[in-house]
C-alpha cells in the first residue's frame, strides 16, 4: 500500500469517526454501554478515588461529582467512614484535603474522614488504602469513581484484599454540543486505554 | 440542535466556495473529488503524527518512571496541544512531499528533454 493510500484510509476513518462522534449520540451510547451497575449496600468505608485539582485548589468537575456522591452515600448511612484520596498538581493544594473540607461543610464529623494524598496512580491508591484499612478493620468498601475508571479500579482494589461494591459517580446525560460529545468520547477512550494497559501489565 | 446549526452553516459556506471556485476562479468541478482525496490524505498524515507523538509520550513516561524516581503523570497526553502540533507536522510533511514531487516531475521532464 502506498503512503498516499495509507494516509487516505486513515483520514477517511478519522473523518468518519469525527462526524459520528460530534454529530450523533454515539459517545453517550458508548458511555451507557460501559456503565457499571451500582451496588449500594452497607459497607465498612466509602473510598473516593482521586481525579484532578487545579493548582489553585479548585476541584475538577469529575472530582466534585465523586466527592458529592460520596457525601450523599455517607449521609444515607451506607458506611461509617469516608476515605478521600487525591494528590496535588505541581505543589498546589492536595485534592484530598479540599474534599475533606467539603465533607466537613456537609456536617460529616472529622473523625469519620480519612485522607490520603501521596498516591499518584490507581494502583498506588489501592496500596495506600490497604495500609490505612488494615488497622481499622475495613474489609468492604463502596468504591466511588466514574464507570469508565471503575472497570480498571475495581479489580485493583479486589487484588488489594477488599470486597468491592461499585458506587459509580456518573451523571448520565446526553450531551448535545459537538464539543461536549468529543470530550466525552476522549474520556471514554482514555479509560479504555488505561484498562487495556492495566490488563497487559497484570494489574487488573 | 447546535450540531445541525453548525453543519448547516458549514454546508452554506461550502456551497458559496464551490460557486466562487467554479464561476470566478475557473476551477473544474470534476477535480473536487481529487481535492477531497487530498484532504483525507492530509488528515491521515495528521492522525498518524498524533498517534506517533502520543505513543512516544507514553513510552517516554513509562521509561522515566522505570529508570528514575521521578513520577510523570500519563495524563500529559491529555492536552489539545498534541493535536495542534500534529496538525502542523502533518501539513508540513504533506506540503514537503507536494513541492518535492513537483520538483521531481520537473527534473524528470528535463531529463526526457520535454522541458526547456
Amino acid at each position: 500500500m502506498s503512503l498516499d493510500r495509507a494516509f487516505r484510509w486513515t483520514g477517511l476513518v478519522g473523518v468518519a469517526l469525527f462526524f459520528a462522534t460530534a454529530f450523533t449520540p454515539l459517545a453517550h451510547a458508548l458511555s451507557l454501554w460501559m456503565a457499571v451497575e451500582p451496588e449500594l449496600v452497607p459497607s465498612d468505608a466509602i473510598v473516593v478515588l482521586g481525579a484532578t485539582v487545579s493548582q489553585s485548589g479548585i476541584l475538577s468537575a469529575e472530582s466534585t461529582r465523586r466527592t458529592n456522591h460520596a457525601i450523599e452515600l455517607y449521609q444515607k448511612g451506607l458506611a461509617p467512614r469516608l476515605i478521600l484520596l487525591g494528590g496535588t498538581r505541581e505543589g498546589g493544594v492536595h485534592e484530598a484535603e479540599i474534599r475533606a473540607k467539603a465533607a466537613r461543610l456537609h456536617s460529616i464529623p472529622a473523625e469519620a474522614i480519612i485522607t490520603e494524598s501521596r498516591a499518584r496512580t490507581t494502583r498506588e491508591e489501592a496500596a495506600r488504602v490497604r495500609d490505612l484499612a488494615r488497622s481499622r478493620g475495613i474489609r468492604t468498601v463502596l468504591l466511588v469513581t466514574n464507570s469508565g475508571h471503575m472497570a480498571r479500579a475495581r479489580p485493583v482494589f479486589e487484588r488489594a484484599g477488599f470486597e468491592v461494591r461499585a458506587a459509580p459517580s456518573d451523571t448520565y446525560f446526553a450531551p448535545a454540543a459537538p464539543q461536549a460529545r468529543l470530550a466525552l468520547m476522549r474520556g471514554l477512550l482514555q479509560e479504555l486505554l488505561g484498562w487495556l494497559y492495566y490488563r497487559i501489565a497484570g494489574y487488573a | 440542535m447546535i450540531g445541525i446549526f453548525m453543519l448547516a452553516l458549514a454546508a452554506l459556506t461550502s456551497v458559496a466556495a464551490y460557486l466562487l471556485g467554479v464561476r470566478r476562479l475557473g476551477l473544474e468541478p470534476a477535480r473536487l473529488g481529487a481535492a477531497i482525496g487530498r484532504m483525507l490524505e492530509t488528515v491521515g498524515a495528521v492522525l498518524i503524527f498524533l498517534a506517533a507523538n502520543l505513543l512516544g509520550a507514553v513510552v517516554l513516561v513509562m521509561a522515566l518512571r522505570g529508570v528514575t524516581d521521578r513520577f510523570v503523570s500519563i495524563y500529559v497526553t491529555d492536552d489539545a496541544v498534541w493535536l495542534s502540533l500534529a496538525l502542523l507536522q502533518g501539513l508540513v510533511f504533506q506540503w514537503w512531499r507536494a513541492v518535492s514531487g513537483k520538483k521531481a516531475d520537473r527534473l524528470l521532464l528535463e531529463e526526457r528533454g520535454n522541458l526547456g
